[in-house]
This record gives C-alpha cells, structure tokens and sequence, in this order.
C-alpha cells in the first residue's frame, strides 16, 4: 500500500490504506469525522462535501488516493473559522436549517463558492449550490443566507 | 501481486501502465460511481488503478496558432474559466454535472467512459477535437470519432493513456447548445444537441450538427453535413425535411428510466430544425 | 416573550450548521455489528428453497424463524410480513439479515446466498381492491337526472418518493434483556408497539428512541416499524450491538411512496354551476396494505377540496399489486385527489365556455357550508381575500389574458385547497388517545415530555416556545429531548399535520396548568390527554361528519415558461397564501411553505418513477430527479391569521398543507402555455410531446 499524506483542517496526516476506499469512509470511520454525512454516495447530493485546497468536492466518489498532497477541510475544521460564524449566523438567520443533514454540505458549497466569488448574484448562489440537494427548504432561505453572508462578511472572502 | 500506483511523475505513470494490468483512474467521478460497493467498503475495480489525477505534469491550458491543447488531468472547473477553452466547450461544461464534480473530472474522462451522454463530446465532435493517446511506445494521435467506438468503448490500448486533447481554434458565425436533462442543473443528458456553422453572404460555408444520448455514440454526420455546404440558407431551410430524414436514419434514441425513443427523436430533430431557423 | 409568531433561532440549528448533531448512521458501538438485507428478486413467487453458505464464526443469518411472536409489522392493517417466509410478493421484499463484524464478509455471504424460486402470476394493474370505500352527500343520483348535461374526464398521478436526504436506518442494543432501538423515526410508538407484537414480549422490555431524523415526509412513519422489528429479532438472536443502515437505491428500491392514482370525475351540471360529482379514485397500494386505507380515506375525504358541492358519490380502491408496497407522504392521499379536482374546475369551465376564475368562485367552500362528508365548516373562510392577495401579487389576471396568446409558451395556474389537520375522523380519540407529560424539576427547568418527533419541521422550537410563552419563562428554561419511550408518553406519531395543533395544544394546557400550580424548587410533573372536541362526531361507516376539526387552507400562483422546442419547463415564480390558524414562529412556517410547495410543485412536472415488470427504474438520486436550487423558483408567501380556538395560541396544521396545491397550480400554468389539457402528472416534456400530438384541445 503507498502511503498517503495530506492536511487535514491544518494538521498532516499519513495514512497506510487501500487508496480507492472513499475519501468518506476514512474520514467518518477511520478518524471519526461525521459532519460529512452520506446521502446518497454517487456524488449527487453533496452531504458529504469537503473543501480540497478549498473546493468543494464530494468525498463519497473521491478515492483516498486522489487526495495524496492535498490541503483537506471539512466541516469540522471550517467551523473555526471567522467565514464560518458568518455563515452560520446568516443561516439561522434566514431560518435556512431545517432536518439539517444537508446542511454541513451546504456550508462546504457556500464557502466554496464565495472564496471563487465573493459578491454573487442570485443565479451564482443558485448555480453554486446546485450540487447540494436540499428536500426540506426549497432552498429559497438558503439563498437568503449565503446572500447575507456575502453582505455581512465584507472582505472576509 | 499488483498493487494500486499514485505515480510521481508521468513518465512513471506511463511505465505502470506498460505491463497492461493497471486501470488509469482520473478524477472518479465516473469510475468510483460504477464500482462502488456497500458504504465502506472499497470500491470493486478489476484490476489495480493508477490514481493519474495528481499529475501536474497533465494539467495545462496551452495553445499555439491552430490549435488549444488541453492535458488531460486538468479539471473541468479549470477548463470552463480558462480563457483559452474554446467559448463552445465552455457553455457545454457551464451545466456538466455541479461545481463539486467538475473540480475534480477530466475531460479525457468524459472522453473514455464514452457515454453516449457524455456532455463535453458535444462540443469535441463539434470541434474535429483530437485525442492523444500516449504509451511508453509512442503517441498516437486521434480523431475524437476514432477514439470511441460504441458505449463505453474506446480504441485505447491497455498500456495507453490519454495525455492530451487537441481543439483545432474554428470560428463560426452562428452555435447554437441544448441539453435536456431531468431538470435545470446536475442532471444527465436525456438528449443534447450542438449546432455549428458559418453563412457567409447567405452560403452555407461550413456546417455541423451534432447529437448525443440518441445513439450507441454520438452522432456527426459529416457526409450530410457536406451536402449542405455551399447552398443557399434559404435553400437549405425551403426543404429541411429532406435534412431531417437524413438525420432521422442515426437518430435511433432508446427508451430508458431518463426518457423515451419519440421524445428523444422529435425534440433532437426540433433542435436541428430550429437551429437552421437560425441561420436565416 | 414577543407575539408567538415572531421567530427566534432555531433550537437545533448550530448544532446542524456546525456538522455536530449525531444523526443515526454517525453513531457506533465497539463491538457493533452490521446488517445487511437479503431481498427478493421475484415480483411474486414461491421460495423453494434458501441455501446459505457455512457462516463463519461470529456471523448470523436472521429470518421469519427468529421471531418469537407475530411475523406481522403491526400497522394500520396488518398484513406486512417482517421477514417472507414462503412467499414473495414485491422484488425487494426483505426476506433474512445477514449479520457480522466485517463487511466485507457479511456482503460476500449476502451474494452467496442462493434462494430458488417459483414463479407466480404477479399482477402490475390495478385491478385487485383489497380496500373499498364510499359515500355519499345529498342525492346525487337526482342531482345527475336533473341535469342539464354530464361532463366527465380522467386523471392519472404517478409516483412520488419523500427523498429524504437521510436514508432510513437503525442501531440497536440489547441490555439487561431489553432492546433498546434508536432510528430515524417520525412514530417512536409505533416502533415500538410494532416490536412488542413481532416479540410477543413485555412492553418494558422495548425501548425505541429517536435519533435526529435527516428528514422524513412521511416516508419514516410506518417503514421503520419494519426495520424496527427486523433488528429486534436480531438483536434477541445475537445480542450484540448492530446497525442496520440504508444506502440510497436500497432506501429507494424497497421503502414506501406516494400511491400512484387514477381518478374519474364526473360532474353533474346545471344552470352553470356543478351540482353532483361522481369521483372514483383508485390508488395503488403496492404488496402490502399496511397505511393504504388511511391513505384513501384522505383521499376521497379531500374530494371536494376547497369548493362545496351539495351532492357527491363518492369512492375509491385500494388496488393490490406485486410492487413496492406504498405508503405515507406528506399529503397522504390529498395531492392525489386535490390534482384531479383542481384540474376537473377548470376542464368543466372550458367545456361550458365560461371564465375559469368565476366559475370557480361560484363553488368556493364557504362558512357553514357542508363538507364532502356532510360535516360543517365552522370556522370563518378566509379564502376570498387570500385569492384576491395571490392573484394581485402575482398579477394573475393579467397574465392569464396575456399568455391565452399560444404563441408565448407562457403560462399561469392557481390551485385553491385545504388540508384536514390531525387524523381523519375519529382517529384521534379513538385510536391515538394522546398523552404528554410537562415536567418541571426542583432546578426549575420544565420539560416537555412527547413523542413527536423534530424532523426539521421545527417542532421542538415551536412547542417550546408554546411551553415557555404559557409559561411566561425564557425560552433556555424548557428543555425537548429526542423523544425516548422510556421517558416520554404517547403523544401519537409525527404525522397528519397534528404535531403543532394536537401536541400543541396538550403542551400549552399543561403548561397553563404548571403555571397555576407552580411551586419553587420542586419537583411537578402534569399529565394532559386529547379530548375530542364534543361537536366533532364521525361516523366511520359511512364517512359522515366532521372528518377533521378544523382546516388549514392555502392558494398557489404558479407561473411557467414551456420552451417551444424541447417542451421543458421552467417554473419562474410561485406566490402562495396560507391560513394555518396562527403562525407559531414565521420563519418555521414559511420554510415548511418553500419546501413543501417544492415537493408539491415538483409532484407535478418533475419527479418520475415508474417500474417494470414491478422492478423500480429510478432508484437513485441520479435517475430519481428532485429540483435543485437553479430548478427551484422564487417564492412570495403570505399568512393570514385566523386563529382556530382549540389550537395552542390558535394554531392549525401546516405540513402538509403547503404541499398539496403544488401539482394542479403547475399543471394549470403548464396546460395554459401549450394550450392543451393536461390529466397525467408529473407533466414531463415527454407527455407534452405526446399531448401534443395526439390531443385535440
Ligand atoms: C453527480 C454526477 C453528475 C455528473 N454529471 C455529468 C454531466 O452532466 N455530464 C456528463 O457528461 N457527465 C457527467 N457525469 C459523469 C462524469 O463526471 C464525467 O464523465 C467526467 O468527465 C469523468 O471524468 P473523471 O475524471 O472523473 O473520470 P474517471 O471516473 O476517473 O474515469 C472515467 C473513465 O475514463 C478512464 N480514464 C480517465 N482518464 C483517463 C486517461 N487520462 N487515460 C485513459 N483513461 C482514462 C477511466 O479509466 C475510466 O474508465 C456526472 C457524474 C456524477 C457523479
Ligand atoms: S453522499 Fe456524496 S454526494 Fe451524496
Ligand atoms: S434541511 Fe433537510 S435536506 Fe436540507
């Protein structure tokens, strides 16, 4: 097996694993992180969303390999950051969060899309999150909330 | 017993491959999907995989005079704000898939896995793109039809590679894209369409109609196309029936859980036809 | 505290956001155990014979044999095996676990298996009611003699799957010779009455509690009963810990959805209005019947939806067939018939040539008109100002004369519903009987002991602040657990727009009683349980009364744009206005209205699934397509107030509600761009395409 090194929320990592397992399964099995969640595991509804050197990606389809030298954050790592609070103020807010299970993917996508553009119109934020299924809010006071970060967190992206 | 391989370099990739036994794995996006296993568990390939998407060496934009060359490992996030993509495969990976797949699929992924419904083909048909294939004995170089060969079907060899695409720069007066899918985004083709072509002084110069999802591969066909070159828009549109019966013979869609035969041959057909529109 | 409505942070939503809240599939145990389902592949057959392999040290397979009392999932109707034992009557039916530490193992004895089959006759019609019901209002066999002429038409839903982003799932324990369950769950108490009956076991001896449920919409109501007790009679076997979690295209393959349905309607018509219908509504109740008779008693109860008609014939069948059985989702039978009704309005005002709006209005339900069921509407109609508000913010009139034009594909639709909260007719007294438990302890901080379940629908930051306004305390001092059977009394199952009005109201009664009798640092606990208001009567035979005690009722504005080429839709705005009694907090109820109107708008154009040869042929997220937020459009939402008296602070039911007018709006809106009618849904481009072809108007 070749060993695997990457960052993950700012520390190194080394792992001696079959490289093809899911970036997700490491993550929530062997190292314990669950605010990644599992909603569908064919890279369709973007629970399982990580940032990879801050993009988002889909760690169900990503195999371990593929994240050999890369900076990994999830939202375990993301939720120290002072973009976070932003968010998440915006999302409660904006009554953005109901069953919540796909809302650590949501805060992925949203940071995501915000570092590649931090004043998007409605159509970027809808375009930026078209990955994350949503079946609770219709998706409207998600829009709200990444709109309101965008406002409130002025040059934090 | 072989073992999986994340190469350092190209060069190494290549030599892994050499034995033959090694399946190149890109971004996964397709691959990881089709074999996956119960929640996990690794996935189920068949044969060990060379993780080739770490390979900087294969990731670049470049061009010269006639042609962008595009490496193979370069993300189709990459690609749709380069600005050197070409502005047609840049509108078709505008709505592949959702920004999470794109940062980390390939063209030459969507090239292999040669799904009749594979989105970016539109444009590379389109474009007279070229694939090459590279082993540790030599390129070949290929046209995109060449390349693939059926559904999921391709003329790679097991020691080869895609290490580049070529897009020849063509300018066109007029291009017209349509994907139907499911829904507005994230979606997989039910039926695509792109139409190319240059009027100059009401003549047809130049013109291509490409389809996917209606067929085993995607259909140009480019003696059709041919007699149509040269005449008149107006001619062309006084009896595009005739048109539409050539094409009707390759449009042979298939009834499937996204769609079905009529709906996929009528509105491929309704594209064409409006496209021509137009052209006047 | 301020008014009630006014919205505070969501109780759980840091928690969520931050990636912390423990979902079922996030939880473990050391010496856990996995298990994976053993299915048919058969639509209908007879099991020869099962061959498995020689397990290996430490793996189990658990089948019908295992369970120690009835090898029936206690439902509604009880005719769901937990395990096939010689029969099969859906692909997918679960028919073992196999159970083990390793998956890798436990997956390659599930494909070891060998289970040899006889084939049987499956039937894919719907032609075998196993559920019959009627009934009539006024006469309308005279009503059809008198009239001046009959209209009828056809109307034809196809499936819909609830999505939940959470797939289903279980982990279960077994001390002390207790089981001890945890799921994604809407009905903790049915779980666990289900688990009782399949152990025939003392009910202290099952212990069901909720884990945080990633969604549900009705597709967690009766389904985990099942999974509840297939890991029972596991955990008995083994002993050991395990878990037992969905992946998606299982979730999707084998776990209940919306009925498919075929409706005729027809109308009775004379001197411009209608004066009779005669509706039948046949509803596919795949396998098993389980809810399905629920189901179809919403179904032909919403016949009339928000229009009264003095003389109704009234049925429906519940149809069996070798498919996945179906079940409860949000709506539970209204979308179905509501669709079929809505569109009947309309068809009948074009038939006779008369404009669509007034002709409508002329049957609009109106205070103290009878109900379909002979029942009375007691409570002031707010419907005339709330259509009036729709059509101005949406300017509906406007717009309709406009894209009349065939050239614009564009196109506005209006649906007027309502939706019964809390059971159908007696359901309530009889058979859910209510009971919640406020509990105060000595340090001051009163919890609210229920079973309803916070499934994202906010129930937990609404009955606290129920609680905590009756109370007069700050929010922080009211204390909602997920609800544990071992703690909580049987407040009945998270369904049927209930939660807010039924529990609601139980938690607000103890909470004005805790208040009276309130004594510092001690310990109080005050029982409360559901009492039928006494005007309510119901006659279940006959399906005469008030079937629910009060109404929630709402309007949809929706506009669309059909490309003319490819015939796709884009749906451009939805404006809606809702009378759900009192809002409890503003923000809560307009995200159930954003989501549910998604779910409702989706319904009708979007989502497809179909089977052949009863094998499902969208089964997972990429072939069962759901709206993303580019699908999703913009929407204009407002409450009106209408306080219904028995509702905490006079709140009605809003789940469902917000569902339920979504398909016939976009079907309206669709049907006025192609100018063509429209009676199938989900109106995909496909069946335009076909419409077009083939229909004449
Ligand atoms: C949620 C989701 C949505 C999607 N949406 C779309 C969509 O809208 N449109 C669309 O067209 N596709 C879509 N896809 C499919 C997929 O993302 C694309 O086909 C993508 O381009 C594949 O690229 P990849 O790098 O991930 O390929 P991989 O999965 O890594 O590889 C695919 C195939 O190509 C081979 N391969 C890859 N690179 C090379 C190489 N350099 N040399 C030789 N062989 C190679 C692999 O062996 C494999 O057989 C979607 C997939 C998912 C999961
Ligand atoms: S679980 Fe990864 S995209 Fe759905
Ligand atoms: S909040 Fe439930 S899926 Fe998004």
């Amino acid at each position: 097996m070749p060993t695997i090194n990457f960052t993950l929320n700012g520390k190194p990592v080394s792992l001696n694993t079959d490289p093809t397992r899911r970036f997700l399964d490491v993550l929530r099995e062997e190292l314990t992180l669950t605010g990644p969640k599992e909603g569908c595991g064919e890279g369709e509804c973007g629970a399982c969303a990580v940032l990879i050197d801050g993009h988002i990606t889909n760690s169900c389809i990503l195999p371990l390999g593929n994240v050999s030298g890369r900076e990994v954050m999830t939202i375990e790592g993301y939720r120290e950051t002072k973009r976070y609070r932003v968010l998440e103020e915006a999302y409660i807010a904006e009554g953005a969060v109901q069953c919540g299970i796909c809302i650590p993917g949501m805060i992925i996508a949203s940071e995501s899309l915000l570092a590649h553009n931090p004043h998007p119109t409605d159509d970027d934020i809808r375009i930026g999150l078209s990955g994350n299924l949503c079946r609770c809010t219709g998706y409207n006071m998600i829009v709200r909330a990444v709109k309101r970060a965008a406002t409130r967190g002025k040059g934090l992206w | 017993m072989v073992s999986h391989v994340i190469p350092k370099t190209y060069a190494e990739a290549l030599t892994v491959l050499k034995a033959g036994n090694h399946r190149v794995i890109a971004g996964g996006t397709d691959m990881m999907v089709r074999h996956r296993a119960w929640a996990g568990l690794p996935p189920l390939f068949d044969k060990p995989v060379l993780f080739a998407f770490t390979l900087s060496e294969l990731k670049y934009v470049k061009e010269d005079e006639q042609v962008i060359c595009i490496g193979a490992m370069t993300d189709l996030e990459t690609l749709l704000h380069h600005e050197r993509t070409p502005a047609l495969l840049r509108q078709v990976i505008a709505i592949m898939a959702s920004p999470a797949i794109r940062y980390v699929s390939t063209l030459a992924g969507n090239i292999v896995n040669a799904s009749p419904a594979a989105d970016s083909l539109l444009a590379l048909y389109a474009l007279d793109a070229q694939v090459v294939l590279e082993s540790t004995s030599g390129k070949r170089i290929l046209s995109i039809e060449k390349t693939i060969v059926g559904p999921g079907k391709t003329v790679l060899h097991d020691d080869e590679m895609v290490a580049e695409i070529r897009i020849p720069k063509t300018r066109f007066t007029h291009t017209m894209f349509r994907k139907v899918g499911g829904r507005r985004a994230d979606a997989i083709t039910k039926i695509g369409f792109v139409g190319c072509a240059t009027v100059n002084e009401g003549i047809i110069r130049d013109l291509r109609l490409v389809f996917n999802a209606v067929a085993p591969v995607v259909v140009r066909e480019k003696s059709v196309e041919a007699l149509h070159v040269g005449h008149s828009v107006k001619n062309v549109l006084s009896d595009t029936d005739t048109l539409m019966h050539h094409y009707s013979e390759h449009i042979k869609p298939i009834d499937d859980q996204r769609s079905n035969q009529h709906y996929r041959k009528e509105a491929a057909l309704r594209l064409a036809r409006h496209f021509l529109d137009t052209l006047a | 505290m301020p008014d009630i409505h006014q919205s505070v942070p969501k109780i759980d939503a840091k928690e969520k956001i931050s990636g912390r809240m423990t979902y079922v599939a996030d939880m473990r145990y050391d010496d856990m155990l996995y298990a994976k389902t053993v299915r048919s592949s058969q639509a209908h057959a007879r099991i020869r014979s099962v061959r498995v392999p020689t397990l290996p040290e430490g793996y189990h397979v658990v089948d019908h044999r295992d369970i120690p009392g009835k090898n029936v999932v206690k439902m509604i109707f009880d005719d769901w095996p937990v395990f096939a034992s010689d029969t099969v009557h859906h692909v997918g039916e679960p028919i073992m676990l196999v159970v083990g530490p390793d998956k890798r193992i436990v997956q390659t004895l599930v494909d070891a298996i060998v289970i040899d089959y006889e084939p049987l006759n499956p039937t894919f019609s719907m032609t075998d009611s196993v559920v019959n019901y009627h009934y009539d209002k006024g006469d309308p066999a005279s009503a059809f003699k008198a009239a001046d002429t009959t209209v009828a038409y056809d109307y034809e839903t196809g499936y819909q799957e609830q999505a939940y982003i959470e797939p289903q799932g279980f982990i279960g324990t077994y001390d002390d010779e207790r089981i001890h369950l945890i799921g994604s769950i809407q009905a903790p108490y049915y779980v666990k009455n289900a688990v009782i009956d399949t152990m025939a076991c003392d009910p202290d001896a099952i212990r069901v509690v909720q884990a945080t449920v990633g969604g549900a919409f009705g597709g967690k109501e009766e389904f985990p009963s099942l999974m509840g007790c297939q890991l029972a009679v596991a955990l008995n076997k083994i002993k050991r810990p395990i878990k037992l979690i969905y992946e998606r295209e299982e979730d999707m393959d084998v776990t209940t959805k919306r009925h498919p349905s075929k409706t005729r309607i027809e109308g009775a018509i004379k001197e411009g209005r209608i004066t009779a219908l005669r509706i039948h509504i046949g509803i596919d109740g795949g396998a098993f019947i389980g809810l399905s008779g629920v189901v179809l008693s919403r179904a032909i109860i919403a016949a009339t939806s928000a229009y009264t008609v003095d003389n109704l014939d009234v049925s429906g069948d519940v149809y069996k067939t070798n498919t996945v059985p179906n079940g409860a989702f949000r709506g539970f039978g209204a979308p179905q018939m509501i669709y079929a009704v809505e569109m009947f309005f309309h068809h009948v005002a074009k038939h006779l040539n008369v404009d669509v709006h007034d002709f409508r209005l002329k049957h609009l339900a109106k205070q103290g008109n009878h109900t379909s069921t002979s029942g009375l509407f007691r409570d002031p109609i707010l419907m005339p100002e709330m259509i009036e508000r729709a059509c101005a913010m949406s300017d509906y009139h406007t717009k309709r004369k406009a894209y009349a034009n065939p050239e614009v594909y564009k196109g506005i639709g209006m649906s007027w519903f309502l939706h019964g909260c809390g059971f159908t007719g007696s359901g309530e007294a009889e058979h859910i009987k209510a009971k919640i438990k406020l509990e105060k302890l000595p340090d001051g901080l009163v919890y609210l002991r229920v079973a309803a379940v916070d499934m994202g629908q906010g129930a937990k930051t609404t009955l606290m602040k129920v609680a905590a306004k009756t109370l007069d305390l700050p929010l922080e001092r009211i204390r909602y657990e997920n609800p544990d059977t071992d703690l909580v009394p049987d407040s009945g199952p998270t369904v049927a727009s209930r939660t807010a009005m039924v529990v609601g109201g139980l938690v607000a009664r103890a909470a004005t009683k805790l208040k009276k009798t309130w004594i510092d640092d001690e310990h109080q606990v005050i029982h409360e349980q559901y009492v039928q208001p006494d005007y309510v009567r119901w006659n279940q035979d006959t399906f005469t009364g008030d079937a629910y005690p009060a109404y929630s009722w709402g309007v949809n504005v929706v506009e669309v744009e059909v490309d003319k080429t490819t015939l796709e839709v884009e749906v451009k705005h939805i404006w809606s206005t809702y009378d759900v009694g009192q809002s409890l907090d503003d923000n809560i109820v307009l995200g159930q209205a954003d989501g549910g109107t998604a779910q409702g708008v989706a319904y009708g154009y979007l989502e497809v699934m179909r089977h052949r040869e009863g094998k499902l042929l969208h089964k997972n997220m990429t072939d069962y397509v759901i709206p993303t937020a580019v699908d999703m459009a913009k929407t204009t939402t407002e409450l009106y107030n209408n306080p219904f008296a028995l509702g905490p602070y006079g709140a009605k039911g809003a789940g469902e509600l917000t569902l339920v007018g979504g398909a016939p709006a976009v079907a309206l809106a669709i049907e006025m761009a192609i100018g063509k009618r429209v009676h199938a849904i989900p109106a995909t481009p496909e069946y335009l395409m076909e419409v077009l072809h083939h229909a004449n108007d």
